[in-house]
């Protein structure tokens, strides 16, 4: 067993930096996926109606995107 | 360039004898935009198709029956006259009816036949294992029969009823076949009951099952064999005739098109007036054309345009052909109004712009490069052609961005020395050479540029071109804003925003201590965002946080780039430095085979991902700022013959 004191000094710095930028791409990844996924089936059903939507609903789905965008620059300034 | 095509609202007017001769001048010359009448009281009727409307739409009608009957695809063809198509039209669509209706019948009836032959198969197959003639289920006096399924033998329950019975069973599908005597029939039935009895209907057939089903089976066959004779009967008769049938359905879609036109037109009882748009430079090939057509009957004149049909009048761009590519990228948000400025031109240059600047590799902008110039020779469809084009500018602006950061397929070209030791670059003794230090993150910037070691500099710099783009996205709108409401509306609307990024800016100056401008700063951003409330009320001060947010977007273009980048270096990390050193043939074939695989994968994503991205630049933060849209197309009265020539 190694105590809890010894396993907090062996702790990387690097390896923390890496767990978050982890986080930061996983989390704000997921969070895209499921502003998009609503989003995305609305604009899908609207296109059914009028095809001369896509534009509107490509940029309506792709909004959400930014999310995950900022969560990347942030992986990025921690890494 | 920035605008739209000058459109003049004409309207032609005469007598109705030489409608007929004015239609078949505006459609000749396909410039016209003819506008719809709607009946308003005014006196004026719609007009009635010319004689000739009734014919044609029937012979267009059984052309086209034919022709997807047939299955005739658009293909091109060496273009036919005319008057050869007119001259043997009537006898070769009688004669092409004649083959094809025969044809038809003969096949509806063949398969008709393979229908009811697969249910009676269907209807036999439960009773093949059990060897009674089919006959002999039916019409008896004394006796009921039952058939069925049932979900286990019967046998020792119904001896228990009755001796006196028959039953064939049929272990595997659970069919039973049970004859009893009439009186015998409700016992019977209860026991059945038990047994989860499920009646089948008898076909009415005569013969064992077993024979039946090998007879249909043979006849299946026959008929199959005549449907594939028949079919290939089909295919020779489209071959033949399938050039006539485009030549004379692209002729009877033009007269029809001319016969139906009066439905459109406003007539009184002895004239017609017809209204549209037509391009102002076109304005007079229009008169000429109609004057001598009719010998001068028809009047032909301009009308001024008013503010009310600055909504409805047909929006035909205007751009030189270098820049037409992108016009189906406006078209995909949507078509300008007539007042606005037409943004095309502009994505011209940002689109490629930020698509190279994310991908920025000489690997991928070659392989996309010969693909999409490959496919547009290969491809002839006119849909494709203008995206293929768009591709080939991104391509070309992804190779100077390659050229600059000094990337092929994910490996930098140049050497680098870092802190960690060097980084070897593909072409040996080509050293990166250190410009000068960036103001931020204490990085360094070289050429060629090293993406993935000056991440603070390229992400502060991608906010920046983005800041600039939005403002270039209000001075865009302040010009739109000032041609419909005047300079003020457009002062407050969006002249505003730049005056609080103003204040913002003199405002960090102040308060970082480079400049004494911290008081300054503030009155400034005050009064843009009074200008602000005033110009776009309540929805200004809740949008005024999208200043950051807009620009930040903007760090996608390094973000997007940098995974690419990742995903191409991983791709050779495994094929190179993890596979390749097992040593032997097998990791030669297997580095190669996950190299082409990976690539070909972040070839695919590199259009998806900087194509999806730098599109959504254009169209959320760029055109959020000026663009209205929503003009409707100018679709001319007349036709672009593909298939005949006069």
């Amino acid at each position: 067993m190694v105590d809890a004191a010894a396993a907090v000094v062996y702790m990387d710095p690097a390896g923390l930096k890496a767990i978050g930028a982890g986080l930061a791409v996983g989390l704000t990844g997921l969070a895209s996926g499921i502003a998009e996924r609503d989003i995305g089936s609305a604009a899908i059903g609207a296109m059914a109606e009028n095809e001369s939507l896509f534009g509107k609903g490509l940029i309506l789905t792709v909004i959400p995107e930014t999310i995950v965008i900022f969560g990347l620059v942030v992986a990025l300034l921690i890494s | 360039m920035l605008k739209p095509k000058q459109m003049s609202r004409a309207v032609i007017v005469g007598h109705k004898d030489i409608m007929e001769a004015t239609v078949e001048a505006i459609h000749g010359s396909n410039l016209f935009h003819l506008e719809d009448y709607n009946e308003d009281g005014s006196g004026l009727k719609l007009g009635r198709p010319f004689k000739n409307a009734g014919e044609v739409s029937k012979k267009l009608i059984q052309l086209r029956s034919i022709s997807s009957f047939l299955g005739v695809k658009k293909e091109s063809i060496p273009k036919k006259k005319e008057t050869t198509v007119i001259n043997e039209l009537d006898s070769m669509l009688d004669q092409l009816d004649i083959e094809v209706s025969t044809k038809t019948e003969k096949k509806s009836e063949l398969d008709s036949r393979l229908k009811e032959l697969e249910t009676l198969k269907k209807d036999i197959s439960p009773f093949s294992a059990i060897p009674i003639d089919m006959e002999l289920y039916h019409n008896y006096e004394s006796i009921k029969v039952f058939a069925g399924t049932v979900k286990e033998n019967i046998g020792s329950a119904v001896s228990q009823v009755t001796s006196t019975y028959e039953m064939e069973y049929d272990q595997s599908t659970g069919t039973v076949a049970l004859f009893i005597k009439k009186e015998d029939e409700a016992k019977i039935s209860e026991i059945l009951s038990n047994f989860e009895f499920r009646e089948i209907r008898i076909p009415e057939i005569t013969g064992t099952p077993s024979t039946l089903i090998a007879d249909i089976t043979r006849e299946e066959e026959g008929i199959q064999k005549q449907i594939t004779s028949l079919e290939t009967d089909i295919t020779s008769i489209k071959d033949k005739y399938s050039e006539f049938i485009l030549a004379s359905e692209e002729l009877l879609t033009i007269e029809s098109e001319k016969a139906e036109a009066p439905v459109k037109i406003a007539t009184s009882e002895h004239t017609f007036i017809m209204d549209g748009w037509i391009p102002d430079d076109q304005f007079a090939t229009l008169e000429r054309t109609i004057e001598s057509a009719t010998n001068g009957r028809a009047f032909v004149s301009k009308q001024r345009i008013t503010n009310a049909d600055t909504d409805i009048i047909p929006i035909e761009y205007d751009n030189p052909k270098i820049t037409q590519p992108f016009q189906e990228i406006m078209d995909l948000y949507a078509r300008p109004k007539y007042k606005e400025i037409d943004p095309t031109s502009l994505i011209f240059i940002s689109f490629p712009l930020f698509y190279g600047m994310i991908l920025g590799d000489i690997g991928y902008a070659l392989i996309l490069l010969a693909l999409a110039l490959g496919i547009k020779k290969m491809v002839k469809s006119d849909a494709v052609k203008p995206l293929m084009n768009v591709l080939i500018y991104c391509q070309i602006s992804t190779l100077i961005f390659g050229v600059l950061y000094g990337e092929f397929l994910g490996f930098p070209l140049a050497s680098l020395h870092t802190d960690h030791g060097i980084i070897p670059g593909l072409i040996a003794g080509f050293e990166t050479i250190t410009l000068f230090n960036s103001p931020v993150g204490g990085e360094v910037i070289t050429y060629p540029i090293h993406r993935t070691h000056i991440v603070m500099t390229m992400i502060i710099a991608t906010a920046l071109i983005g800041s600039l783009h939005v403002n270039c996205g209000y001075v865009v709108g302040f010009i739109n804003e000032r041609r419909k409401h005047g300079f003020a509306a457009a002062m407050f609307e969006k002249g505003s925003w730049l005056v609080v990024e103003l204040g913002i800016i003199l405002g960090v100056l102040g308060y970082t201590g480079y400049a004494p401008t911290a008081i300054i700063g503030i009155i400034v951003f005050l009064i843009g965002f009074v200008m602000l409330i005033k110009g776009e009320g309540a929805k200004g001060a809740i949008e005024l946080p999208s200043l950051l947010s807009n620009a930040l977007s903007y760090t996608r273009l390094i973000a997007v780039g940098l995974s690419s980048i990742y995903i191409a270096s991983t791709v050779n990390l495994i094929a190179f430095d993890m596979i390749l050193p097992q040593g032997g043939i097998v990791a030669v074939i297997g580095a190669i085979i996950v190299f082409i695989f990976g690539h070909a994968l972040n070839t695919v994503l590199s259009i998806i991902a900087p194509g999806l991205h730098s599109l959504r630049l254009q169209y959320v933060e760029f055109f959020g700022k000026f663009y209205e849209g929503g003009g409707r197309k100018y679709s001319p009265f007349g036709y672009i013959r593909k298939y005949t020539e006069e």
